[in-house]
C-alpha cells in the first residue's frame, strides 16, 4: 500500500462518524425544507420551494438575523475585551498557583447551562445582588432591569463565552516570545507601546480564531437568550425553537436552521480568506 | 576615564545568589568579555546593565549618569540577543528602524539611517524580507543593526554568537570586532566560548559563582591565572597534586620540586600541555629542569600538531608537542620535564 493511501486510512473513522450524525440529518433537514405546510399545521410531503418563499416573504427574518449577529458580535467582542488581559497573564506566569488561576478561569464549562443562568437571575434580578448594591449605596431608587431584556441576555452570554475565549487565546499565544518585547524595550519603546507594536499584532491570530469561535458559538447559543430573555428576546436560535417545537412546523424550522447554517459559513468563509491573506 | 561602571551589583533567585556583588568599568570604546560556565551569573549580570532585571544590590553608570533605576526604554543601551529577537511581524528594514519610530525620527532621515545600518553589517538589498526568509548570520546581522542604529552609549551582546555553525562565527567575531572598534562603541559581552572572547576583547572578566575571579587582557588571563579556576576554564592545564617531604619542601612523584613560587601549606602545581618537553627514559637530568617520569598512553595528531596522553604516577598528563615533532610510540617510556616558572602554583582548597 502507498503511504498516500494509508494516509487516507486516518480519516476512514472520523468520516463515518461525521456521515451518520452530520452528513445524512443534514440531507433530511434540507429535504424537509422542500416539504409543504397545508392551511391545518400538517405537514404535506412535496417537492417544492414554498417554505423558502415564505421564510424570505417574512421581514421578521432580517430582524432576526440582525439581532443574532448583533448579540453575537458584543458578547464576543466584550469576552475577548475581558479574556485577554487573563489570558496573557496565564501565558505569562510563572506563578505556581498558575494551574489553579487557569483551572478557575475555564471551570464555568464544568457547570450547567441552566443552573449558570439561575445563578444569573440571582445576581442580576430585580432583587437581586447588583440592584441591592446600587440601591444601597443610593444611586438609583427603582431596580435596574438586568434580566429579561438583552441587557441581561449579553452579559450571560459573554460569561459563557469567557472560556473558550481564554482557552483559544492562550492555546494561540505560542508565537509570543518574552524577548521580543525586551528587544523593543532596549530599542526604546515604553510599556504601552511594545504591548501596541509587537504583543497585540503577533497575537492577532489568536485573537481572530478566539472571536470566530465565540461568534460561532454564541449565533448558536440557545439557552441563555431564551432563560435570561425571557421571552422578549427573539434570535436565529430561539426561532428555530419555537417552530420546530412549540408551532411544529417543520419545514420552515429546516429551512431557518440551513439559512443560519449558511450565514455562519459565510463567516467562517471570510475568516479563512483574511487568515489566507495574512499569511 | 570609566564610561559604563558597574558597582557591587548583586541578585539573588531565593536562596541561590545568581550574581555576588559585581565590580567592572570599561572604558569608552573598550570591549569586555564576560567569559564563563553557565550558570555563573554573566547573562544574569547583563540583563542587569540592560535594565531587563532590576539588580538586589549595587548600580549602573554610564558616563558618570546613574542609570540604576532606569526603566530598559530609557538606557539607550543596544542588546543582541542570543536568539536575535527579531520581531517576525516586520520585514528587515521595519525590525531595523524600530528604535528610530520610537524616537521620532523623519522619514527621510529614517530610511537613510536604515540603509547605512544595512551596509554597515552587508546586508543591502534584503530590506523587504521576513525574518524566517533569513538565514541564521543574516538574522544576527539584522539584530546587531537594529541594536547599532540608534547609535546607543553601550552595546550587550548575549551569546550572540552560539546559534551559527563554526566557519560563520569564525568570520562573524571578525566583523562584530571590526564595526565596534569602527564605532568606538563600549561593548559588554557574554560568552561561555573562550575563543570568542579571546578574538573579540580587550579585556576578559572570568566568572565563576556570580563574582569575576579575573580580570585583565587575554594574554594576562592565560599566562598569568590568578585562581586555580580561571586556570582550568581558560585553555587547557593539567593539575598536579604536590606533597612536602620531611623538609617541608615541595615532592611530585617522591622527587623534589623548584617551583617560581611556593606559598607553603597544601599546594597544587597546573601546567600547560605546551610548556611540557617529552625526552626518552634515562636522558640526562638537569637541575635546570623538574621531571616527571610515564608512559605514553597514546597520542593524537590535531592538524599541525601532536598532543600526547601521558600515564604518570600522578596521573594521567596531556602534552602537546611543538609542531613538527613526532609523537613517540604508543606504551613507550618517557620523562616530561618542564623549567620551573612553567607552571602555575594554587593553594588546595579544604574541601
Amino acid at each position: 500500500m502507498k503511504s498516500g493511501t494509508r494516509l487516507v486510512l486516518l480519516t476512514v473513522p472520523g468520516v463515518i462518524l461525521l456521515a451518520a450524525i452530520y452528513v445524512w440529518p443534514m440531507y433530511g433537514l434540507g429535504r424537509m425544507s422542500f416539504n409543504e405546510t397545508g392551511p391545518t399545521g400538517a405537514m404535506i410531503p412535496a417537492l417544492s420551494s414554498k417554505t423558502w418563499r415564505e421564510l424570505f416573504a417574512d421581514p421578521f427574518i432580517f430582524e432576526l438575523t440582525w439581532n443574532s449577529i448583533q448579540l453575537s458580535v458584543v458578547s464576543s467582542t466584550a469576552a475577548l475585551i475581558f479574556a485577554y488581559p487573563l489570558a496573557l497573564f496565564l501565558f505569562r506566569t510563572q506563578s505556581r498557583w498558575r494551574g489553579v488561576i487557569a483551572a478557575l478561569a475555564i471551570a464555568p464549562m464544568l457547570v450547567n447551562g441552566v443552573v449558570r443562568i439561575f445563578g444569573w437571575l440571582a445576581i442580576l434580578g430585580d432583587r437581586g445582588l447588583v440592584n441591592a448594591a446600587l440601591q444601597g449605596i443610593g444611586l438609583t431608587s427603582q431596580p435596574v432591569r438586568l434580566v429579561y431584556n438583552w441587557t441581561g441576555v449579553t452579559i450571560g452570554l459573554t460569561e459563557s463565552l469567557m472560556p473558550y475565549m481564554i482557552l483559544a487565546l492562550v492555546a494561540g499565544f505560542g508565537r509570543l516570545d518574552r524577548s521580543l518585547e525586551e528587544a523593543a524595550a532596549s530599542l526604546g519603546a515604553p510599556p504601552w507601546r511594545r504591548f501596541l507594536r509587537v504583543t497585540l499584532p503577533l497575537s492577532l491570530p489568536a485573537v481572530a480564531l478566539g472571536w470566530l469561535l465565540c461568534f460561532v458559538l454564541a449565533m448558536s447559543a440557545y439557552i441563555t437568550p431564551k432563560l435570561l430573555g425571557g421571552g422578549r428576546v427573539f434570535v436565529l436560535a430561539t426561532e428555530i425553537y419555537e417552530l420546530s417545537i412549540t408551532s411544529v412546523n417543520w419545514p420552515l424550522a429546516s429551512a431557518l436552521a440551513l439559512y443560519t447554517l449558511v450565514l455562519l459559513l459565510l463567516f467562517l468563509a471570510a475568516y479563512s480568506a483574511m487568515s489566507r491573506r495574512q499569511a | 576615564m570609566s564610561h559604563l561602571v558597574l558597582t557591587g551589583l548583586a541578585k539573588r533567585y531565593g536562596r541561590s545568589v545568581a550574581v555576588d556583588g559585581l565590580d567592572l568599568s570599561l572604558a569608552k570604546g573598550e570591549s569586555v568579555a564576560l567569559l564563563g560556565p553557565s550558570g555563573c551569573g554573566k547573562t544574569t549580570t547583563l540583563r542587569m546593565v540592560a535594565g531587563l532585571i532590576a539588580p538586589d544590590a549595587g548600580s549602573v553608570s554610564v558616563g558618570g549618569a546613574d542609570l540604576t533605576q532606569a526603566p530598559a526604554h530609557k538606557r539607550d543601551m543596544g542588546y543582541v540577543f542570543q536568539s536575535y529577537a527579531l520581531f517576525p511581524h516586520l520585514d528587515v528594514a521595519a525590525n531595523v528602524a524600530f528604535g528610530l519610530d520610537e524616537r521620532g525620527v523623519a522619514r527621510s532621515e529614517k530610511a537613510a539611517r536604515v540603509r547605512e545600518a544595512l551596509s554597515l553589517v552587508r546586508l543591502e538589498g534584503l530590506e523587504a524580507r521576513r525574518p524566517r526568509e533569513l538565514s541564521g548570520g543574516q538574522q544576527q546581522r539584522v539584530a546587531l543593526a537594529r541594536a547599532l542604529i540608534l547609535r546607543p552609549q553601550v552595546l550587550l551582546l548575549d551569546e550572540s554568537l552560539s546559534n551559527l555553525d563554526a566557519r560563520l562565527r569564525e568570520s562573524m567575531r571578525h566583523e562584530i570586532r571590526d564595526i565596534q572598534r569602527r564605532l568606538d562603541i563600549t561593548t559588554l559581552f557574554v560568552t561561555h566560548d573562550q575563543t570568542e572572547a579571546l578574538t573579540m576583547c580587550d579585556r576578559i572578566a572570568v566568572m565563576n559563582c556570580g563574582r569575576i575571579e579575573q580580570i585583565g587582557t587575554a594574554r594576562e588571563i592565560y599566562d598569568s591565572p590568578a585562581t586555580r579556576f580561571v586556570a582550568g576554564f581558560v585553555g587547557r592545564s593539567n593539575e598536579l597534586a604536590l606533597s612536602r617531604d620531611s623538609g617541608g619542601r615541595p615532592v611530585l612523584d617522591g622527587a623534589p620540586l623548584r617551583l617560581a613560587r611556593d606559598p607553603g601549606g597544601a599546594i597544587d602545581l597546573h601546567i600547560r600541555p605546551q610548556h611540557l618537553r617529552l625526552g626518552p627514559a634515562g636522558a640526562p637530568a638537569s637541575d635546570a629542569f623538574n621531571r616527571l617520569a610515564g608512559k605514553v598512553a597514546h597520542s593524537v595528531f590535531v592538524g599541525d600538531r601532536s598532543e600526547v596522553l601521558i600515564d604518570t604516577k600522578a596521573g594521567r598528563i596531556v602534552a602537546e608537542l611543538p609542531p613538527g615533532d613526532t609523537a613517540p610510540p604508543d606504551g613507550a617510556d618517557i620523562v616530561l620535564s618542564w623549567t620551573p616558572d612553567a607552571g602555575h602554583v594554587f593553594v588546595r582548597e579544604s574541601v
